[in-house]
């Protein structure tokens, strides 16, 4: 099966490059862009199969990019899922009205991630692994 | 330079009275008081409107106002006029009284010299004029600190999920091999970022909560399915630590009027507290029931085995900021705000939250929710004056996709805004738009009890369906809409029967349709 592709788009390096190791162990392929402009212009590019966005960027806020996405006829399909460190209450309903598929706020566990990815990339959720980070007794 | 005159306002309607005090004005140097004197309160609310008094004199006893009264509608038209209270001998306690309304200072009728009047005025709008500056400040801070603290905690979120990003990344070994020792410590690292994303939340919760920002939706929701949520949610931390975490409910306890995400908010709050204070081999349990002492409400107890809690704190511990050591991790205190918002959660859902304990035995948190009840939410509609053959109809309109839900959070969305959407199509007065029913199977099946009939019920049934086509957001969700309505005849309430039986005995008719109805479309 090929892989899918997933567009990362975030300003901050180390919030793309944590992605890029956590998604890549998932064998996913991904391709980045750090600013609203160029997110459009990687999704022309390549087509992802998923897009996580960010809302605070330069060169156009992730509000934006959500409705060139959607006025785009080959873009509008992709799912997209906001990954953002700003408060549900005044920008959750927002961002899905916008055509968002998902809102997460950061830091996002890990597993609800992937499950997110999965549902939107239609692929079967993993059987639930007991995964329990923070249990190191001292 | 010449001082600009202080325009007072007089309310005297005793004739001798209003006389002595022009005279006292008239001592005073030309253009520096300029007096208007009224005999009514609804006169002298006209004239306060206007804006151009700096000070009131306020007698108490107008032909159109009384005591205390007069003393608030003066205050609520203008609230940025000094008022000074005119006052009986014997009335001294009304004085003080009206001082809390508001009033900055009063007089006393027949004890009022000369020169003391002028300079009770001054000083009052003085005092005013100072009190009003202190609340803007007030008012300024306030805001600054919810702002401030809005802001750092969207500012640590960033860093914090970088941490725990490469943490993980470490953990999980995608960048190689970890010994155990290794393993263990980045387990210390994850453990102690999310505490400090905790703290984040607390601090952003309870800047929402005293800004009175904290959204509450009551529904009619089961507390089991919170209780075992809960239960679900911190079992795994329970049972690394050697803690028994367990629950005990009684499937056919009656629904509550809250709201479910409130209600799982404050049971992890209160859990979490509880396996925390609780030393390996001790237990944690969470039960529910009918609160005895008050039938109308669902009790909730979170029961534990831990170290339990003096009598003294057992008061302050709700408080805002009370902090008590966490003994798992000697030296190390939370922020003292969990307890504080759940009982914030817990007030207004309206119920109340209260703690039992002996050191060394255990604690016992209890809190009450009201349990739903249909027929406080028709009764108002069925009190009004009724008309023979009136009736009532009972809607049900159903939201569906024809593709299926794309995902959860959109159908959440959805249904939120078909509420917003049937809620105009009602009128806010006599019809009721019942809350929503828990069960997820259910979700988009919305119920309302109209006071109509037969015409009326078409013309509100067409009034959905255009407001649904017309709703712009609703149509790329290729969405369909049921609507249904069936009709109760209100049977004039016999001789012998009260206001109460009869509401409760509609309220049940309801119930019974609603089940079938549901039941129906969950099949």
């Amino acid at each position: 099966m090929s892989q899918k592709t997933i567009l990362i788009v975030d300003d901050d390096p180390d919030m793309r490059l944590g992605l890029h190791v956590r998604l890549k162990a998932n064998q996913y392929n991904v391709i980045f862009a750090v600013d609203g402009m160029a997110s459009i212009a990687q999704a022309r590019k390549h087509l992802p199969d998923l897009i996580i966005l960010d809302l605070g960027l330069p060169a156009g806020d992730g509000f934006s990019v959500l409705e060139r996405l959607r006025a785009n006829d080959s873009l509008s399909l992709i799912p997209v899922i906001v990954v953002s460190a700003r408060e549900l209450d005044a920008n959750m309903d927002r961002a899905l009205k916008a055509g968002a598929k998902a809102y997460l706020q950061k830091p996002v566990d890990n597993a609800e991630l992937l499950k997110v990815i999965r549902r939107e990339l239609g692929e079967p959720a993993l059987p639930s692994k007991a995964v329990v980070h923070d249990l190191g007794s001292i | 330079m010449k001082e600009k005159a202080l325009h007072v306002l007089l309310v005297e309607d005793n004739e001798g009275d209003a006389r002595l005090l022009r005279e006292m004005f008239r001592t005073e140097k030309v253009g520096s008081f300029e007096l208007t004197h009224l005999l009514r309160m609804s006169e002298a609310m006209i004239h306060l409107r206007k804006g151009e008094v700096d000070v009131v004199l306020l007698d108490l006893g107008l032909p159109d106002a009384h005591g205390l009264d007069t003393v608030r509608q003066a205050h609520a038209v203008a609230p940025s006029v000094p008022l000074i209270v005119l006052t009986g001998l014997d009335d001294e306690a009304l004085a003080a009284e009206a001082m809390k309304e508001g009033a900055q200072d009063y007089l006393i009728k027949g004890q009022i010299e000369n020169r003391a009047l002028p300079r009770a005025l001054r000083h009052a709008i003085e005092r005013h004029r100072m009190q009003t500056e202190t609340d803007v400040i007030r008012t300024q801070q306030l805001q600054f600190k919810d702002d401030f603290l809005s802001h750092v905690s969207h500012e640590l979120r960033s860093p914090l999920t970088a941490i725990y990003q490469f943490v993980t990344i470490l953990q999980d070994r995608l960048a190689g091999e970890l010994n155990l020792e290794q393993h263990d410590y980045l387990g210390i690292v994850l453990r102690n970022v999310n505490q400090l994303q905790s703290m984040i939340n607390d601090l952003l919760e309870v800047t929402r909560v005293q800004a009175g920002k904290l959204a509450i939706e009551l529904q009619c929701t089961a507390v089991s399915d919170a209780i075992a949520y809960t239960v679900d949610t911190l079992q795994g931390a329970a049972t690394a630590k050697g803690v028994a975490l367990t629950s005990d409910i009684d499937q056919r306890l009656p629904s509550v009027n809250a709201d479910p995400t409130r209600i799982r908010q404050i049971l992890i709050i209160l859990v979490d507290n509880a396996v925390k204070f609780t030393p390996a081999g001790g237990a944690v349990k969470v039960q529910s029931g009918v609160f005895e002492e008050d039938p109308d409400f669902l009790l909730v107890e979170v029961s534990d085995t831990g170290c339990g809690i003096t009598p003294e704190m057992t008061e302050r511990i709700f408080e805002h900021l009370y902090q008590i050591s966490d003994p798992g991790q000697a030296g190390r205190k939370g922020l003292g705000l969990g307890l504080y918002i759940s009982k914030e959660l817990v007030t207004r859902q309206g119920g109340k939250i209260w703690v039992s304990s002996e050191p060394e035995k255990g604690s016992h948190f209890f809190f009450t929710l009201p349990i739903f009840s249909l027929a406080s939410w028709i009764g108002p509609m069925l009190t009004r004056e009724k008309k023979p053959g009136d009736t009532i109809a009972l809607f049900a309109v159903e939201i569906g996709s024809r593709d299926g839900w794309l995902s959860p959070d959109v159908r959440k969305e959805m249904s939120h805004l078909a509420r917003r959407l049937l809620q105009q199509c009602l009128r806010p007065d006599t019809d009721v738009l019942l809350p929503n029913m828990d069960s997820v199977s259910v979700r988009d099946l919305f119920f309302a009890v109209v006071y109509t009939q037969e015409y009326g019920a078409e013309v509100i049934k067409t009034r959905i369906r255009r407001q649904f086509e017309s709703c712009e957001q609703l149509r790329p969700a290729d969405l369909t809409l049921t609507v249904s309505h069936s009709f109760l005849a209100l049977v004039p309430s016999g001789k012998n029967q009260s206001m109460e039986t009869f509401v409760e005995r509609m309220a049940a008719r309801l119930q019974e349709q609603i089940d079938a109805i549901r039941l129906q479309r969950s099949a």
